[in-house]
């Protein structure tokens, strides 16, 4: 079977059964549907059915300016080449999403790295609130877009100031503080509208 | 279980071959050069060879090694800074190169704590200065050692070049977006704007050009926030690009068309590829700002904060500007026009096709907006005479601009055919506007034009026009003294030109008008040799030898213009000093002996539009400085204030170029 | 008996990069495990996402130390795809011939890593001074010895250097001509097979529960699961190549997959060699200058079969310079996490080690 054929045949499946919000095709290779959160458990086991039986990929995006996670999910048939990507919203600040662990058993450690990056819960998945790489993490979940690692690293560790040894004004007085101010100036001219 | 193939024990002990081998890689103790040995020696356990035993690997040609940077070609951009994904380079200042148009005076250091050796900064350069060597080795014992100012040699010793930016590997957009121009069969025969203008996705597409560097802003007369607008266009909001526009020049819809762009000659992109269209780029946020996104920009009532009266002679660019920032401040601003319409040389000198009535009227309406009264048809001298002014008002400025002929000194030049610049382009506008009809302008079926400055080309592309309108067919000759490479009319008018069919004969000197039977019959002509003598003053040299006469009905002569001060009465011209045709006054156009009395624009410095409005800004904080003390009524909103500080605070300084001349 | 808990890594030669297996065992035998990443360079998802389109390139083929060349292709098709530009013909070509040096480079790091568990060293040192020599053909082209930054997004970096063909072809037919003695040397060797066949089976269930990708599924479901083959990105599908498999997938199957593997892809890049024309080998990702490079709205997924598997980017733009997240799709994730935490214990401690090593675990791509 060809490869187009795939995209349409997984088009039609997932469109007839399925209330899907908004379907991309991305290349014969790749297609993606946007679906409701509860839809997301029945969908992954007709794909699974069907033959997508590997979870290649499983991870949230956070769209801060709408107060909402997306979570992802990419399954993949090695017979029929397609990357399905699932996507759904889940509320921010309550973000809970049910483990896929009956379905996909591989995406326990998924699921608890996006608990870790997100603080997403995944009810279902027993370790999901177990930390992975942040060995005594303090702070807020850090893949999330509040989140400010700059600020937290000038909290965490001593700043160490640089002289630069290179400056040379010829007995002159320095022009960069002038123009660093104008600069600053210049700019909230810019954003005086946006106010 | 899996029967897999095995050899004997004994068969891997072939490779006891390689034993006599050479291999592969290198003494730890080769590798190290000279200048990096001081260091390593105090490691008892590395003894390292002599340098004349000592061969280091050389490391190929591509190398991504530490970086070089040519001080000569450097402009201090600093846009290496910018992509700096490790922030590794800082630019420091060094007062110690020389301050030129189109550069910084600072240059790049690099952090090697930090940085990755990416060669993204090479990359990137503007002016391809900063390389990578493909030196790579470097050793100190103190970990504050690490910061290198790139020299053109690395630790002072010539080094072989590594990673280069080529073509390929070059990050910035060299080519400008294009143009559309009318063509020049259509444009040739009608005063419709040459230049099409950018819709919103060339201009967008331009924009994403600029690396924000910003030395275009300090070779700007007015020093307009130029990366600063470009962004927003970039960003697609056109009203910050607007504000930022009007924080510094309030003709931008001229300029947007007409000026000189020095930023475009100094622009960074330009020194290895097209500038940015930064004129364009003005004239497109000018041109799609609808006008209720200027009455947000100044949306309060600016009149009556300030008790005191300034009035402004002539409302050129100079004497607009100064009207407007004053007016800013809260001054009550009389403006006194002696023509029809505002605008002087932009009214009445530029050709419709580079600058058509409507911009005009866009700057102009909002310039009258604010509040400035623009009172036209009086002629200050015949209408309302100085004397008046001086009792009506506390302080009058002057930009009354080179609106004279300057006459030719050549046998014939008296003819009443040999025709001045200024006294043919008003009547061009004035027949583009309706107010003159075509057989009132007198214009021969073949014309020869003196002069290689715009207005030069101003004259015979109007003239271009008005034969094709006429007779239908064009013969216009254009003579000047510099080579085509040295015009002092920018590129453009030349390609132009060309296009729509002028002929040029440059680098030749008018001897003598031609004339038979009390008609002119063209214009004789020597190969000039050089213009400006070894002092560098004007004293054109001419080889006789070379010598041909060029065919035409008319002679214009546009070689400059000259000032009219008829209107200054005798108990002012005397105080008033005069030196080649300008007015004497500080930096900020005050007239030294008469304190209320400001000058600028051509009458004062000269010699474009833009640094007319530069002077029309200076004079007006000068005349705030002058009369704020005195004024007894100040109110003050909060609004106000901001805007008397913006003006004030965005009062430009010189450009290099302008310092130099001073 | 008495439980004790052993650590292997971070500091352990038989531990690939800095992450640790916490091993509790009785006797020799393991009966809990699991695997400790993050004690590498963290944050890279999040750096990715303040820096720009054209900064990444810096970032990107760091991800994974000894592969680069994977991140930097994955990064650049999925930013092509976003954009939606066709890359140049020649730098397909020269994109495939990195690839296949790379996977060369690293599979004989990874049979040379087989040494130092098992006390070959001799194996070690031969395929880490190989792999040396593909660093300096990489010098050569990229500039850099790993981080090649040299795929880019609409691309390569630059063209190929003059002359560079002679000296991969030299590389290329010495590395042949000793292909015997390595094999002769590791898995052929009486010694070394005892240590390594029927240990550590990776059975066809297995794969699909975990999702393990790439030389263990291939080694284990007995089909041409291969990214190139399956979905052929560049031009793979010019070439003429085999994918070797096998349904007995034990220690030493799998590394005899990878010796067949970097066959293939000696021939892969005679092949690329042959066929790849003259012309431009790049189109820049968008207008302007680098530092204002938009792409469009989208989420893509673009995939990579890199040594250890599916190697994937899921890149997510907002249509802003910077992107808005890149998700980091490690081929090693599976075996690296689950896999150790249900499928190590039963085997012996100094297993594990092999174990890590036949099962591909890198661990900066899943402390990323």
């Amino acid at each position: 079977m060809n490869s187009t054929n795939n995209v349409d045949f997984l088009k039609s499946l997932v469109e007839e059964k399925y209330k899907v919000n908004k379907t991309e095709v991305i290349d014969q290779y790749q297609i993606s549907f946007e679906v409701e959160q509860v839809e997301v458990h029945r969908l992954l086991s007709e794909l699974k059915l069907e033959g997508w039986k590997q979870l290649s990929y499983l991870s949230a995006i956070d769209w801060i300016d709408e107060n909402e996670f997306e979570m992802v999910y990419i399954v993949f048939n090695w017979d029929r080449p397609v990357h399905v990507q699932i996507r759904t919203r889940i509320d921010r600040d309550k973000p809970v999403m049910n483990s896929i662990m009956p379905i996909f058993e591989g995406c326990k450690y998924y699921e608890r790295e996006a608990h870790e990056m997100f603080g997403i819960k995944f009810p279902g998945n027993p370790d999901h609130e177990k930390q992975l790489v942040l060995e005594e993490w303090d702070d807020m979940p850090p893949l999330r877009k509040d989140f400010d690692p700059q600020a937290y690293s000038d909290r965490k560790f001593p700043v160490r100031e640089y002289n630069n040894d290179f400056v040379e004004l010829n007995g002159k007085k320095s022009k960069q503080k002038d123009r660093l101010k104008r600069a600053e100036r210049i700019e909230q001219v810019g954003k005086r509208g946006n106010k | 279980m899996k029967k897999y193939r095995t050899v004997s024990l004994f068969n891997p002990f072939r490779l006891w071959k390689y034993l006599f081998k050479k291999p592969v890689s290198h003494d730890m103790e080769d590798i190290f050069t000279k200048k990096n040995r001081e260091v390593l020696r105090k490691d008892t356990f590395l003894k390292l060879k002599p340098k004349r035993e000592s061969s280091p690997r050389t490391a190929p040609a591509n190398l991504r090694g530490f970086h070089t940077n040519d001080w000569d070609k450097c402009i201090g951009c600093g846009t290496c800074e910018d992509i700096c994904p490790t922030k590794a380079i800082e630019m420091v200042e060094r007062l110690d190169v020389p301050d030129k148009e189109g550069s910084f005076q600072v240059r790049p250091t690099i952090d090697y704590g930090r940085c990755c050796f990416c060669a993204l900064c090479v990359d990137t350069c503007t002016t391809d200065s900063l390389n990578m060597s493909n030196e790579y080795i470097y050793a100190s014992d103190d970990a504050d050692n690490f910061k290198f100012l790139p020299q053109s040699t690395f630790l002072g010793e010539e080094v072989d070049m590594g990673w280069q930016k080529d073509e390929v590997s070059n990050l910035l957009d060299k080519e400008r977006v294009k143009m559309d121009h009318v063509l020049p069969s259509d444009r040739k025969s009608s005063f419709v704007e040459v230049v099409k203008g950018y819709s919103k996705e060339y201009a967008m597409a331009e924009a994403a050009r600029c690396v924000e560097c910003g030395v275009c802003t300090s070779s700007c007369p007015v020093q307009m926030h130029i990366p600063a607008y470009i962004k927003s266009i970039w960003e697609n909001d056109v009203e910050a690009g607007l504000r930022q526009i009007y924080e510094t020049n309030p003709l931008p819809g001229v300029c947007g068309r007409v000026c000189t762009h020095n930023c475009e000659t100094s622009c960074s992109i330009a020194v290895n590829g097209e500038a940015i269209a930064i004129r364009w780029l003005k004239r497109y946020i000018i041109d799609s700002a609808p006008t209720d996104m200027y009455e947000k920009m100044i949306s309060q009532d600016v009149s009556e904060v300030i008790d005191a009266k300034v009035a402004v002679v002539g409302s050129g660019p100079a004497g607009l500007g100064a009207a407007y920032y004053l007016r800013l401040m809260g001054y009550n601003v009389d403006v006194y026009e002696e023509m029809a319409l505002a605008g002087g040389v932009m009214r009445y000198g530029i050709p419709a096709y580079r600058l058509p009535d409507t911009s005009i009227d866009k700057d102009i309406n909002f310039i009258k907006s604010i509040g400035v009264n623009i009172l036209t048809n009086k002629r200050v001298g015949k209408d309302i005479s100085m004397d008046q002014l001086e009792k009506d008002y506390d302080s009058v400025f002057l930009g009354t601009g080179f609106f004279k002929v300057r006459n030719l000194n050549i046998p014939g030049a008296d003819h009443k055919d040999v025709i001045g610049a200024m006294d043919f382009l008003p009547q061009v506008r004035d027949f583009e506007r309706g107010v003159l009809k075509l057989e009132d302008i007198d214009v021969a079926e073949s014309v020869v034009v003196i002069g290689g400055g715009d207005v030069a080309f101003d004259v015979a592309r109007s003239a271009t026009r008005l034969q094709m309108l006429k007779y239908g067919k064009t013969d216009v000759k254009l003579t000047s003294l510099e080579n085509e490479d040295a015009l002092p009319a920018s590129m453009d008018e030349l390609i132009e030109g060309g296009e729509e069919g002028i002929e040029f004969f440059c680098g030749n000197g008018p001897q003598e008008v031609m004339q038979k039977n009390g008609k002119v019959t063209g214009l004789r002509l020597w190969k000039c040799l050089c213009v400006f003598d070894t002092a560098g003053r004007f004293n054109p040299e001419f080889d006789d030898e070379c010598e041909q006469v060029i065919a035409g009905k008319q002679i214009y002569i546009a070689i400059g213009q000259a000032p009219d001060y008829d209107y200054l009465p005798e108990s002012l011209s005397s105080k008033v000093k005069i030196e080649r045709g300008k007015i004497k006054a500080d930096d900020n156009g005050q007239v030294s002996d008469v304190p209320w009395l400001f000058v600028g624009g051509d009458i004062l410095r000269g010699p474009d539009l833009i640094s007319g409005v530069a002077d029309g800004h200076r004079a007006a904080k000068a005349i705030d400085s002058y009369l704020y003390k005195q004024a007894k009524d100040k109110k003050s909103y909060k609004k106000v204030e901001e805007m008397r500080e913006a003006a004030i605070h965005n009062t430009p300084g010189f450009t290099p170029k302008q310092q130099a001349r001073k | 008996m008495r439980e004790l808990k052993l650590f292997l890594g971070p500091q352990h030669p038989g531990m690939h990069g800095n992450a640790s297996v916490h091993m509790f065992v009785e006797g020799d035998i393991i009966v809990r495990s699991y695997l400790l990443p993050g004690m590498l360079h963290r944050g890279f998802e999040k750096g990715m996402e303040r820096h720009s389109w054209v900064n990444n390139l810096a970032l990107i083929p760091r991800v994974c130390v000894v592969e680069p060349d994977i991140n930097e292709m994955a990064y650049a098709m999925g930013a092509e795809k976003l954009a939606g530009i066709e890359v140049p013909e020649r730098a397909h070509w020269i994109r495939m011939i990195i690839l296949e040096l790379a996977r060369i480079s690293i599979h004989m790091m990874a049979y040379g890593g087989l040494g130092s568990p098992t006390g070959n060293y001799t194996l070690m040192y031969h395929a880490h001074a190989d792999r040396n020599s593909i660093l300096d053909i990489f010098e050569q082209i990229s500039g850099h010895r790993i981080y090649h930054q040299y795929i880019v997004p609409g691309g390569v970096r630059k063209d190929l250097p003059v002359g560079i063909e002679k000296d991969i072809h030299a590389f290329l037919d010495d590395l042949e001509s000793r292909y015997t003695e390595y094999r002769d040397l590791g898995i052929e060797n009486p010694t070394l097979v005892k240590r390594i066949k029927d240990t550590i089976m990776l059975p066809e269930s297995v794969v699909w529960e975990l999702g393990v990708t790439g030389v263990g599924m291939r080694s284990a479901v007995n089909k041409e699961y291969d990214i190139r083959k399956v979905m052929p990105y560049a031009l793979y599908d010019q070439v003429e190549f085999e994918v070797p498999v096998s349904d007995y997938s034990d220690a030493r199957c799998r590394v005899d997959i990878k010796l067949k593997e970097v066959v293939q892809s000696i021939g892969i890049i005679r092949q690329c060699l042959a066929k790849m024309p003259e012309g431009p080998v790049r189109v820049p990702m968008a207008q302007g200058q680098s530092m204002r490079w938009t792409l469009p709205k989208g989420h893509v997924y673009s995939v990579v079969e890199s040594s250890r598997g599916e190697f994937g980017y899921y890149m997510v733009s907002n249509g802003g310079t910077h992107p808005y997240r890149i998700g980091v799709r490690g081929a090693s994730y599976p075996q690296g996490l689950l896999g150790i935490e249900k499928y190590l214990p039963g085997t012996r401690i100094d297993d594990a080690a092999l174990w890590v090593d036949t099962m591909g675990v890198c661990s900066p791509e899943i402390d990323r």
